[in-house]
C-alpha cells in the first residue's frame, strides 16, 4: 500500500488533508542532526588524544569559532533539556569559572598560531546568570589565551534569559564586545508558563529588544517552544502575534520533546497536559501562517528570518551552513567547545566534554582534558553529514557532486538511504531527477524526516 | 580698566563680592556695568561652605532662589516613585541651581554638594524685579536657561541611542569642554563624583563604566588614577563620543 494512501487513513480534521502533503508529515519530533552521528553514539573511547591530536593537524591560520557553555541558571524550567547546574548566587559560577580557564590554558597549549577568534558564542543554562564582572572577567580570560578580534565582522553572541537581565547588563555586554543576542521567550501564555515554571512578563522580554535595537545588537532572535503543556493553537497565535510585533530579526521554534526518563525536569510536566498531535499541527499551521504573512521566511528546521538577515541572505545565494549551535549565515570553520558537556568540531572529528560537572571539574584539576567522548566519523558517515548538509543548507542534493567532493560513489555508499527517502519523494516532500534531488516548497516542512533517511539508527517513521 | 573702577573700588573686607569674584564674566552678572553690580551684589547671600554630602535643597522643598556655584561642585537626584534615586545632574563653578524650580515653584530635585563647596544664594524674586530694571541681567538669565535646556537635549540624545563607550567618552569631553570655558586645564581634572554616581548618571552599571575607563586607558586615550583623570587624546575621546552606527 502506497505511503501517502496509509497516512490519509489515519484520522485528523479535513484541512489536513488537503491537496499538499498532510501536516502530519511536518510534526517529527526528529533530530536536527547538528553532528552526524548525534551525541548519543559517541564513543567513550575516543578521548582527549582525539581531540589532541585533531588541534594538532589544524592548519595555523585556519579560523577558530570559540562556545562556552555556562551551565548556571536559578530556576528549573521543567522543558529543559540540556545539562544544567541550579544555583542561587553567581559566586557559585566562581569554581567553574577557573575551570574554564584551566581548560583554556590545555588547548591553547594545542594549538600553534591562532588567528584573533572572529566567532564566539556564550550559551547555557543562561549566561546572564553570570555577575557582569564574572562576564568582564571570563571575556578578558577568552582574550589573553586565545585573542579575540575587535573587528567589525565579528560575531559574538551570547544567549540572554531575559529574567536575568535588564538593559545595564544589555549595555555591559555590548561594552564587552557582543553584537549578537538570543533571547529566551519559549512562551507568553502566563498558563503555559506556570505550567512549566517558567513566568516571564512579556515586558522583560520587550524592554530588551528594544535596547539591543539602541546598541545595534545584529540579529536578533527569539526562541520559542511548541508543544508545551496546556498550549493552544489560539495561544501560541496570540503569543505569537506579541512576538512578531516585537519585530526581532529571527524568530526560532523550537519542538518539544517529552522524555522524562531522560530528562528529570521533564517529569513536573504532567502528559495529560500536552497538547495531542492534531493539536501540535494547529499549533505548527497558526504559526507557520503568522510568521509567513508577516513577511518572515522560513530557513529551516523552525528557524525564521526576516528576508535582510543575514541567514536569509546567506540562503538565498546559497552559502547558508550549519554550525554546532545551528544555522549561521558563516562559513564552516573548526569549533571548540568550553565547558559541561560542550561538544568541539575540529577537521572531522567530534568531541563531547563531560556531562557532569564532578567530571569535568575532576579532569581539569588533574590538568586533563574534559573529553568524555567523540567519534571519528567513517568516510560513509562524513558521506552522511554532508548529505544531511546539503540537504538542510542548500535544499536540495547533488549525488553527483558528493562523489566528487568525497572521493567515492555516494549514489551507491547510499544506497539504502535513498531508498529510505523514496516513499518521501512520493509523498511529494522531493523531487529527484536523476542525480539530483530537490527539496519541493513542503520538503522544507518535512526536513527533520528528510534528514532521517540518512540516519540507519533513525526510529521508524510513523 | 576704566579709571571710573579704580576709583569706586572699595576695600575688601571679604572677599565674596561680585566684582573680585573670578568667575564674575562667567555668572549673571556677566555682562552688566561696573555701576549695575552693585545692584546685583546687594541682593546676593553668601553662605557658609556646605561639606561633602551635605544637601542644599531637598526635592519639592518650595523654590525661593536660584544659586550660583562658585567652587566645589554638586549633584541633582530626584527620586521616582518607585523610589529609585536617578542623578540627573552635576554643577560646576559658575552654574546656575534650581532654575528647573521656577515653574512649579518647588524644587523638582535634591540638590547634594559632591566635596566642599560655596554657593551664592540669589532670591528669584528679587533677581526678577532686578532684572526688569537691568535688561542684562535678564539676557543673562535667559542665556543661561537656553544653555541648560541645550545641555538636557544633549543628555537626551546620548541616553537614548549611545552606546556605553560613546556615553563616557561624552561625559569626559563635556567635562573636559566645562572645565576649559572656566580657565582650568581641559586635560587634567579631578572627577568629585564617584563611580557609582557616573554609572547612574549615564545609565549604566558601575562595572560597566569601570570596564570601559579599563578600555580607555589601555587605549591610550586617558589616564585615570582614583579620582584624577588625564586625558591624553582630547581628539580620538571626541571621535568615539560621536562615532555613530553597529558595532
Amino acid at each position: 500500500m502506497p505511503v501517502h494512501a496509509k497516512l490519509t487513513d489515519r484520522a485528523g480534521p479535513s484541512w489536513v488533508t488537503g491537496s499538499r502533503p498532510p501536516m502530519r508529515l511536518h510534526d517529527h519530533d526528529g533530530s536536527h542532526y547538528l553532528t552526524y552521528p548525534a551525541p548519543e553514539h559517541f564513543l567513550p573511547e575516543v578521548g582527549p588524544e582525539a581531540l589532541e591530536q585533531a588541534l594538532r593537524e589544524r592548519r595555523a591560520e585556519a579560523p577558530l569559532a570559540l562556545h562556552v557553555r555556562l551551565p548556571f541558571c536559578r530556576q528549573a524550567c521543567r522543558f529543559c533539556a540540556s545539562q544544567r547546574v541550579p544555583s542561587r548566587d553567581s559566586r557559585q559560577a566562581e569554581p567553574y569559572l577557573s575551570r574554564l580557564d584551566r581548560e583554556m590554558v590545555l588547548l591553547r597549549r594545542l594549538l600553534d598560531e591562532v588567528p584573533p577568534v572572529e566567532h564566539l558564542h556564550w550559551g547555557g543554562g543562561a549566561p546572564s546568570f553570570l555577575s557582569l564582572n564574572q562576564m568582564g572577567d571570563l571575556f578578558d580570560r577568552l582574550d589573553a589565551r586565545f585573542g579575540l578580534s575587535g573587528a567589525r565582522r565579528r560575531d559574538f553572541s551570547i544567549e540572554v534569559d531575559p529574567r536575568e537581565a535588564d538593559v545595564f547588563t544589555l549595555r555591559h555586554l555590548q561594552a564587552l564586545g557582543f553584537n549578537r543576542l538570543s533571547l529566551g521567550v519559549q512562551e507568553l501564555d502566563l498558563r503555559v508558563q506556570r505550567a512549566v515554571n517558567r513566568v516571564q512578563p512579556r515586558v522583560l522580554t520587550e524592554s530588551l529588544v528594544d535596547e539591543a535595537e539602541r546598541l545595534g545588537f545584529h540579529s536578533l532572535n527569539l526562541d520559542l517552544i511548541v508543544g508545551l503543556p496546556l498550549q493552544t493553537p489560539r495561544g501560541f497565535g496570540e503569543t505569537l502575534d506579541q512576538v512578531i510585533a516585537m519585530a526581532p530579526a529571527r524568530i526560532t521554534l523550537h519542538r518539544y520533546t517529552h522524555l522524562p526518563h531522560r530528562y528529570r525536569p521533564q517529569q513536573e510536566i504532567r502528559a495529560e497536559d500536552l497538547p495531542d498531535a492534531a493539536s501540535r499541527l494547529a499549533i505548527l499551521g497558526e504559526a507557520r501562517e503568522r510568521l509567513e504573512a508577516a513577511g518572515y521566511l522560513h530557513i529551516g528546521l523552525g528557524q525564521f528570518a526576516r528576508p535582510d538577515d543575514s541567514l536569509a541572505l546567506a540562503l538565498a545565494e546559497g552559502r547558508l551552513a550549519r554550525d554546532l549551535q545551528g544555522y549561521t549565515s558563516h562559513p564552516p570553520m573548526d569549533q571548540l567547545g568550553l565547558g559541561v558537556a560542550a561538544i568541539s568540531r575540529v577537521g572531522t572529528t567530534l568531541t563531547r566534554n563531560a556531562r557532569q560537572l564532578g567530571d569535568y571539574e575532576a579532569a581539569l584539576d588533574a590538568s586533563r582534558l574534559p573529553v568524555a567522548d567523540g567519534l571519528r566519523p567513517s568516510t560513509e558517515e562524513r558521506l552522511r553529514a554532508a548529505a544531511i548538509e546539503a540537504l538542510a543548507c542548500r535544499r536540495e542534493l547533488d549525488l553527483t557532486a558528493l562523489s566528487r567532493e568525497h572521493g567515492c560513489d555516494a549514489a551507491g555508499l547510499l544506497a539504502e538511504d535513498l531508498r529510505r527517502l523514496a516513499p518521501l519523494c512520493e509523498a511529494g516532500l522531493l523531487e529527484r531527477r536523476g542525480e539530483r534531488l530537490t527539496l519541493t516548497p513542503d520538503g522544507e516542512w518535512g526536513l527533520t524526516r528528510l534528514m532521517a533517511a540518512f540516519d540507519p539508527d533513525a526510529a521508524p517513521m510513523p | 580698566m576704566p579709571d571710573s573702577l579704580t576709583g569706586r573700588r572699595r576695600s575688601v573686607l571679604h572677599e565674596t563680592r561680585c566684582q573680585t569674584c573670578s568667575l564674575s564674566s562667567l555668572c549673571l552678572p556677566l555682562a552688566l556695568e561696573v555701576q549695575d553690580m552693585d545692584q546685583f551684589d546687594a541682593i546676593i547671600r553668601r553662605r557658609a561652605p556646605l561639606k561633602k554630602g551635605e544637601t542644599l535643597f531637598r526635592q519639592d522643598s518650595p523654590f525661593t532662589s536660584v544659586y550660583a556655584v562658585r567652587s566645589g561642585s554638586l549633584k541633582q537626584v530626584t527620586t521616582e516613585g518607585s523610589g529609585d534615586d536617578q542623578l540627573t545632574n552635576f554643577y560646576l563653578p559658575s552654574e546656575l541651581v534650581g532654575l528647573d524650580g521656577i515653574d512649579e515653584e518647588r524644587y523638582p530635585g535634591t540638590v547634594v554638594a559632591l566635596e566642599t563647596t560655596t554657593v551664592c544664594e540669589i532670591p528669584f524674586d528679587r533677581l526678577d524685579t532686578l532684572s526688569e530694571s537691568l535688561p542684562e541681567l535678564r539676557g543673562q538669565l535667559y542665556r543661561s536657561m537656553s544653555k541648560e535646556l541645550r545641555d538636557d537635549r544633549r543628555m537626551m540624545r546620548l541616553l537614548s541611542r549611545k552606546t556605553a563607550d560613546q556615553r563616557l567618552a561624552s561625559f569626559f569631553t563635556s567635562l573636559s569642554d566645562r572645565f576649559r570655558r572656566r580657565g582650568y586645564s581641559p586635560y587634567s581634572f579631578r572627577l568629585s563624583m564617584s563611580r557609582a554616581d557616573i554609572g547612574n548618571y549615564l545609565g549604566l552599571a558601575v562595572e560597566t563604566v569601570s570596564r570601559i575607563l579599563g578600555r580607555f586607558q589601555s587605549q591610550g586615550l586617558v589616564e585615570v588614577s582614583g579620582r584624577e583623570v588625564h586625558i591624553l587624546n582630547l581628539e580620538s575621546l571626541i571621535q568615539v563620543a560621536e562615532e555613530e552606527g553597529a558595532h
